[in-house]
């Protein structure tokens, strides 16, 4: 019993470690927050159910169309509501967060007009798969979570230091300016960056939809607080922060269930969050806050 | 001696901004703080307003200790600075500017703001004449309805000095309040060091156009790569052999570069 | 006569935009030393569950009630900002975000108090309690010809117009006074102001606990008009909304947010049509302002070129009367 919420913990965290992946991938090279990953994610998740309970077809097609179809979202949110903001004279640093904001409740309320309110099923002939050990059962779709999680992390983290593409995007993080001054192409890199974060949003939302056979227009924002709440806990723009700070959540959130506070579930987060900026804040893998004072 | 900074040494991560640097200013005195660029300067400013602590050392305000305090503590103390990089409150009038200016000196609060008490209007009129008093001794009585980002350079810099100068500041930090000024309004400027001086105050001031410096200071320490090379009045600096050989051979370094 | 012109339900859509103004200027304090608060809607929360369970429960007078919501918000305000003004502006953001959540599942599972999902009702309201009290005086609606419902909603529209006028003419004098002026130079530049002597986390905290118990107080006062209340009422949705009066009428002057909220609230009820898609527009109001005003429509410029204005008027007609006065002394 307890092995067997022990699996869904590190299932839900490395889903949730997926989607935190999105927001310090953006974070770490604009230094913005992009308040809309959530409702992406969601898309992604409402593109596995169109393919394959709507349309009826395979489910690599789902992962296909759900990849197509973020990465045109991500473009739009770079083109529509992040470039036009950047390098322009007497915008705060609140303007993007703000702007995303208005994405996310666009995308939100245009999947409303779409989907419906309810809760969409996502039934895949894959989703009832497990396996049997002992006492134990364990479902295929987990396994495939976790090994997509750590291909995610374990290829971004090659890709950002090995290519010249990542090293480019690394130089982007570490100043824009810089990096542009060195002949990277900051323009082509911020797009890039943007469309890698929202596709890894939209691969987490299909894998929610198979893990939990559940997809809302709301998901997205109770997923995209998640994933806030994990960079905060294990540093804004650290890759291995995002992961480590996932699985934290996800295993503490099965563990509350457990102890039978289920109720109490979702605030779990956000008592982190509160708890680390106090304490720490520049969470568990991040750099200490300069003594820069903005 | 009314600051004195003691051994400052400051390190951003693996370099070493200043390193022991140490010089008392005297009351009343116009003491310049001149180098190269990156030597250090506005760092130590940075360091004397607490804008961020020193690595070791210490600085020392008419026998209080600065270092630990924050800036707007450092301000009530009696100290205030402009900045480099001009920093106005760019959406704000010209009078307003400097009236946030007299912020510490003034005592009003959310109620008696807000009942408009006897008291309250009292101060917010002394304020406004006192704001004016200062807008006519830096020349800018005639734009005091203007917003603050519309003035030209040169202005933007007289009203940075006005508006430090509003804190009541014994002694007032002015970082290259020269730079980008050309020679009409240099002079302005050497005029208005010269009528700031006589309301006895003590300036420390950071510039780099040498002839300003060599005219307004009465001493100087010349800082290079963070450390302190020479110390005195404008006559031993010109002929110190170490300053030529870092600060003059730099130059023309620039010059052939 | 009087009776035909009360239209209970246009007086109840003025009262909504008179609780939306409130609580646009709410957000109007906190953002005027440049802080963003996504935890609004937690606020009010706050101050519209304290005020209907402590006059549900303890029977405390309505007032009271009202009060004691806002003063709650208020210090929750100071709860939540101390720690988190210390940061950048983006983690205050995030942690508001989260307090808004919390105190929203705080709100569904704390069922002994808050009766949970299902909300509380039969809150006591405003304007029937005022008819009943009323009434023990001896006064009643057919005394001057209109029906109890109509008394009632043309008592809690006049209560809550005084309310906001109050309220403004508050936030207009501190604005013009010594706080006012540290909150601006907050906003404009942080080191600067600090450097020219102001304490930054004093009033960024007296701004966060001000915007928070204003919050409080609408979040009271709505509860009393609507008599029910459940925890979707305060969700992001409203965080997102209350911002939003701000961020497009304006954050840089009071006249911005009241303009948003009258303008954004009344925009639904005269186009019907535009009420089903009216979140999707609230997300490309927010995008298009980002990009081409992120001051929001009234802004200082404005403010200023309309003084200036006035204050050419007022020097014309002085000349004027100079020159006459010459005229006659000539």
């Amino acid at each position: 019993m307890l092995l067997e919420q022990l699996i869904n913990g590190l299932t839900l965290g490395s889903i949730y470690a997926i989607v935190a992946l999105g927001y310090t991938l953006v974070f770490g090279v604009l230094g913005i927050i992009n308040m809309a990953h959530g409702e992406i994610f969601m898309f992604g998740a409402f593109m596995g159910v169109v393919v394959t309970h709507t349309l009826q077809l395979p489910l690599a097609l789902a992962f296909l169309v759900a990849i197509a179809v973020t990465a045109m979202l991500g473009l739009f949110l770079e083109l529509i509501a992040l470039r036009p903001l950047r390098g322009k004279k007497g915008v705060s640093h609140l303007a993007p967060l703000i702007s995303t904001i208005g994405v996310s409740i666009f995308l939100e309320n245009l999947a409303h007009h779409f989907f419906g309110a309810g809760n969409r099923p996502f039934n895949t002939s894959f989703s009832q798969l497990s396996i049997q050990i002992g006492s134990v059962t364990i479902y295929a779709v987990q396994l495939v979570i976790f090994a997509i999680a750590i291909l995610l992390m374990i290829s971004l983290s090659f890709w950002l230091s090995k290519t010249k593409a990542g090293k480019a995007l690394r130089a982007c993080a570490e100043n824009l300016e810089a990096a542009s001054l060195l002949g990277v192409n900051t323009k082509k890199m911020i797009m890039l960056t943007v469309i890698i974060a929202s596709v890894i949003g939209g691969i987490a939302g299909v894998l929610v939809g198979m893990a939990f056979n559940s997809v809302t227009p709301q998901m997205g924002l109770s997923m995209g607080l998640k994933g806030l709440a994990i960079i905060i806990l294990g540093g804004m723009g650290s890759v291995r922060g995002a992961m480590v700070g996932g699985l934290i959540l996800g295993l503490s959130e099965t563990m509350i269930v457990v102890f039978g506070e289920s109720g109490y579930r979702d605030a779990i987060a956000f008592i982190a969050i509160i708890i680390i900026l106090l304490v720490r804040p520049q969470g568990l893998f991040g750099q200490p806050v300069t003594e820069a004072r903005r | 001696m009314i600051l004195e900074v003691k051994e400052i040494t400051k390190k951003f991560g693996g370099i070493q901004a200043l390193t022991d640097v140490s010089f008392r200013v005297n009351q009343g005195e116009v003491f310049g703080l001149i180098g190269p660029n990156g030597a250090g300067k506005t760092t130590m400013f940075n360091i004397i307003t607490s804008m961020f602590p020193p690595t070791t050392g210490e600085v020392v305000f008419i026998k209080k200790r600065l270092t630990g305090k924050k800036p707007y503590q450092i301000t009530k103390e009696g100290v205030c600075r402009t900045f480099q990089n001009i920093r106005l409150f760019p959406d704000m009038t010209v009078l307003e500017n400097v009236t946030v200016g007299q912020h510490c000196r003034t005592s009003s609060g959310v109620w008696s703001g807000v009942l408009k008490l006897k008291s309250q209007r009292m101060e917010e009129e002394s304020i406004k004449r006192k704001a004016r008093d200062l807008l006519r001794l830096v020349g800018l009585e005639e734009l005091e309805d203007s917003f603050a980002d519309n003035l030209a350079y040169g202005q933007q810099r007289r009203l940075e000095i006005a508006r430090a100068l509003a804190s009541d500041p014994k002694l007032l930090l002015l970082d290259e309040p020269a730079a980008g000024m050309n020679e009409k309004e240099t002079n302005d400027l050497f005029e208005l060091i010269q009528k700031i001086k006589k309301l006895n105050m003590t300036i420390l001031l950071i510039e780099h156009d040498m002839p300003l410096v060599m005219k307004v200071c009465d001493r100087m320490a010349v800082l290079n790569f963070g450390k302190k090379i020479a110390q005195g009045t404008p006559e031993e600096i010109r002929n110190n052999p170490a300053v030529i050989e870092a600060y003059l051979g730099r130059e023309e370094e620039d010059e052939l570069a | 006569m009087l009776a035909e012109l009360i239209n209970p339900y246009y007086l109840q859509v003025l009262s909504f935009i008179l609780i939306n103004i409130i609580l646009g200027i709410s957000i109007y304090i906190t953002l005027s030393t440049g802080q963003l608060s996504l935890g609004h809607a937690g606020f009010m929360g706050i101050g519209a569950y304290t005020s209907a369970i402590v006059t549900i429960n303890y029977d405390l007078p309505l007032i009271v009630g009202i009060l004691l919501g806002a003063i709650v918000a208020g210090l929750t305000g100071i709860l939540i900002g101390l720690p988190t003004l210390r940061l950048q502006g983006v983690y205050l953001a995030i942690a508001t975000l989260g307090f808004g959540e919390v105190v929203r599942v705080l709100f569904i599972n704390w069922e002994g108090m808050t009766q949970g999902a299902v909300g509380i009702s039969s809150i006591p309201h405003i304007g029937r309690e005022l008819v009943t009290g009323l009434r023990d005086t001896g006064f009643t609606a057919d005394m001057i010809g209109i029906r109890s419902n109509q008394l009632i909603s043309v008592l809690v529209f006049l209560i809550l117009l005084v309310v906001t006028i109050l309220l403004i003419s508050f936030f207009v004098r501190q604005h013009r006074s010594r706080v006012g002026r540290a909150f601006a130079a907050i906003k404009m530049d942080e080191s600067a102001a600090e450097a020219m002597g102001i304490n930054i986390t004093y009033y960024k905290v007296l701004a966060f606990a001000q915007g928070a118990l204003v919050a409080g107080f609408a979040g009271a006062l709505y509860a009393h008009i609507t008599a029910y209340i459940s925890p979707s009422d305060f969700s992001y949705h409203r965080a997102v909304e209350i911002l939003i009066f701000a961020v497009f009428g304006g954050s840089e002057v009071i006249a911005g947010p009241i303009f948003g909220a009258i303008f954004l609230t009344s925009m639904p009820e005269l186009l019907r049509d535009v009420s089903e898609y009216r979140y999707m527009i609230y997300g490309v109001i927010l995008v298009a302002m980002m990009a081409f005003r992120p001051q929001g429509l009234i802004d200082y410029n404005m403010i200023h070129k309309l003084k200036r204005l006035r204050k050419k008027k007022d020097q014309k007609t002085i000349d004027e009367k100079e020159s006459k006065r010459h005229d006659i002394g000539s």
